[in-house]
């Protein structure tokens, strides 16, 4: 039954007002608490951001950066609160690492411009994986506020000259605004995607490239997504439930129209 | 087991429009052998009263909402204009044991005139919705209800539009208060909510049916033609500012020498590589 209710609470959690997603998280794991570890590494949450300590730069806090009560920043790749034996990558992932977040803090500068953004990759048997993370808040005017979070977790399986990449990316992004005429408006929500692909790989370095482009590429296709979900789905739906035109008249006109079809067709 | 009921009360009491019954699916799984639907019937009462749930009324098609201004008391509700009241099953959503129950209120040509003028408002602009105006406040006020739904769950979306008002009754001019709240859920590979909440205070020189009405229509058409301009503010304004769909360059990251790049340099030029 554990399998059930592992699905059972996605579910819900798909349902539920997606600005509350932490609170429900918790609600659920209160109830059953067997679901806690699955559900922290499977349900997406905004991400924090902590200060390094060695290097006074901000870095993004998530499952895949942390052992115990103790989160590993990438760019002094130590744990705070310090640990003495924390889980840290091979020496040669640790290197891709750094190479993934020099050129993904050109990305976000240039897609971004500002914001946060973290890289952590760990070792697997047949190759490595990793997580991009990148965040933006914005708040155009008092009354309105914007917040994105880019959650992009990937596997590369090694083979001959090639590497089998399958990347699975989150995008949460919450949208607020608020003044006399238009009252609270709350457009809020996560939409997630998936890609598997083999690209050449000659050495180390193609794998940076390899996975920006899988990104740059999967982020370019989200953006579009939530622009045609945020802004044209949910007002279309707006105008299914409350028509601003007349709809006697809008009935009428249709009538008009398909008469005007018969009779051509005779 | 009582943190258990508060806890999946508020999952109830979340549930999206038209998704009720995968919330309850849902919470019945993660609660398994606790028979706990009875203990929630609370939260399945505030759900229905403050989304205006809508129920069948035995022996007809006409929707009737379920609301706490139109409670008779007990899970007995009302509906003026079939002058019937009915029992409601919260759990399931659904009216039972109908009996004729005349308006008896001081102004009854008021609501039955607010009725028709609502009535006719309604079929302008909704193409499927319930409506209802009841005697509230000791007969001193009148409360204006409107619910419209549509779901699509083959399409994962679903929606609904909530109006309600008060107005006191007095021989002269009156103000109108009350809130319109819509709700959009779409959840294809995501969950993506809309919830807002628009206040209304309108004052009306006259208290006659007409005029009541028409205001109402005005400030609704104000308010959805606000919300649209409002989508189109958000993508321009804050979606804008947060990620750009391609530099400034208009150029793709150019990948491979993306190391060379030194920030704050040559990307701040852009062309000057």
């Amino acid at each position: 039954m554990a399998d059930a209710q592992f699905d059972s609470a996605l579910d819900l959690l798909r349902r539920l007002n997606p600005r509350d997603t932490k609170k429900n998280l918790q609600a659920i794991t209160t109830i059953v608490p067997d679901l806690t570890e699955d559900l922290l590494s499977s349900v997406d949450q905004p991400l924090e951001i902590r200060r390094c300590k060695q290097t006074n730069r901000d870095y993004l806090l998530c499952d895949y950066n942390r052992d115990g009560d103790s989160y590993r920043s990438p760019w002094s790749n130590e744990f705070d609160p310090q640990l003495e034996d924390g889980t840290v990558p091979s020496e040669r992932v640790r290197k891709l690492e750094v190479a993934a977040n020099e050129a993904f803090d050109v990305y976000r500068e240039l897609y971004y411009e500002g914001g946060v953004g973290s890289v952590y990759f760990w070792d697997l048997d047949d190759g490595f994986a990793g997580v991009i993370l990148l965040k933006k808040g914005v708040a155009p005017g008092a009354q309105s506020s914007g917040e994105w979070d880019s959650i992009h977790v990937f596997e590369a399986t090694d083979r001959a000259r090639m590497c089998h990449y399958k990347l699975t990316s989150t995008v949460i992004l919450h949208l607020a605004s608020e003044s006399q005429a238009l009252g609270e408006m709350d457009l809020s929500g996560n939409m997630t995607r998936q890609v598997e692909v083999d690209m050449p790989v000659e050495s180390d370095a193609s794998h940076v490239a390899n996975v920006g482009r899988l990104v740059e590429d999967m982020e370019l296709k989200m953006r579009n997504l939530l622009q045609e979900v945020y802004f044209g789905k949910a007002k279309d739906v707006v105008g299914e439930l409350r028509s601003l035109g007349s709809l006697s008249e809008t009935n009428r006109d249709r009538a008009t129209q398909l008469e005007m079809i018969k009779s051509m067709q005779k | 087991m009582d943190s258990t009921i508060e806890l999946a009360s508020a999952f109830i009491e979340g549930a999206p429009p038209g998704e009720l019954s995968d919330v309850v699916a849902d919470v019945q799984a993660l609660t398994e052998g606790d028979d706990i639907i009875p203990s929630l019937l609370p939260a399945f009462e505030r759900y229905n009263e403050s989304q205006l749930t809508t129920v069948k009324l035995p022996g007809s098609s006409q929707e009737v909402i379920v609301s706490e201004f139109n409670k008779v008391e007990g899970n007995r509700y009302f509906d003026p204009e079939s002058q019937t009241s009915f029992e409601v099953d919260h759990t399931a959503q659904t009216a039972s044991a109908a009996q004729s129950s005349p308006l008896e209120s001081q102004n009854t040509d008021l609501i039955k005139s607010l009725l028709k003028s609502l009535g006719n408002h309604a079929r302008e602009h909704y193409s499927n919705c319930s409506y209802g105006v009841y005697p509230i406040e000791d007969d001193s006020a009148v409360a204006i209800l409107l619910v419209a739904n549509r779901y699509s769950p083959n399409n994962f979306w679903n929606g609904r539009f909530r109006a309600i008002y008060q107005v006191p009754v007095s021989s002269s001019s009156t103000t109108v208060t009350g809130k319109i709240h819509v709700d959009v859920h779409y959840y294809e590979d995501g969950n993506v909510a809309l919830n807002t909440t628009k206040p209304i205070n309108i004052s009306v020189s006259s208290v006659s049916a007409e005029s009541i009405i028409s205001r109402i229509a005005a400030a609704e058409r104000d308010y959805q033609e606000e919300l649209n301009r409002a989508f189109v503010t958000m993508a321009e304004g804050a979606f804008k500012g947060l990620r750009r769909q391609l530099p400034i360059t208009r150029q793709k990251v150019e990948w491979e020498k993306v190391g060379g790049y030194r920030l704050g340099q040559d990307i701040s030029g852009g062309k000057g590589r």
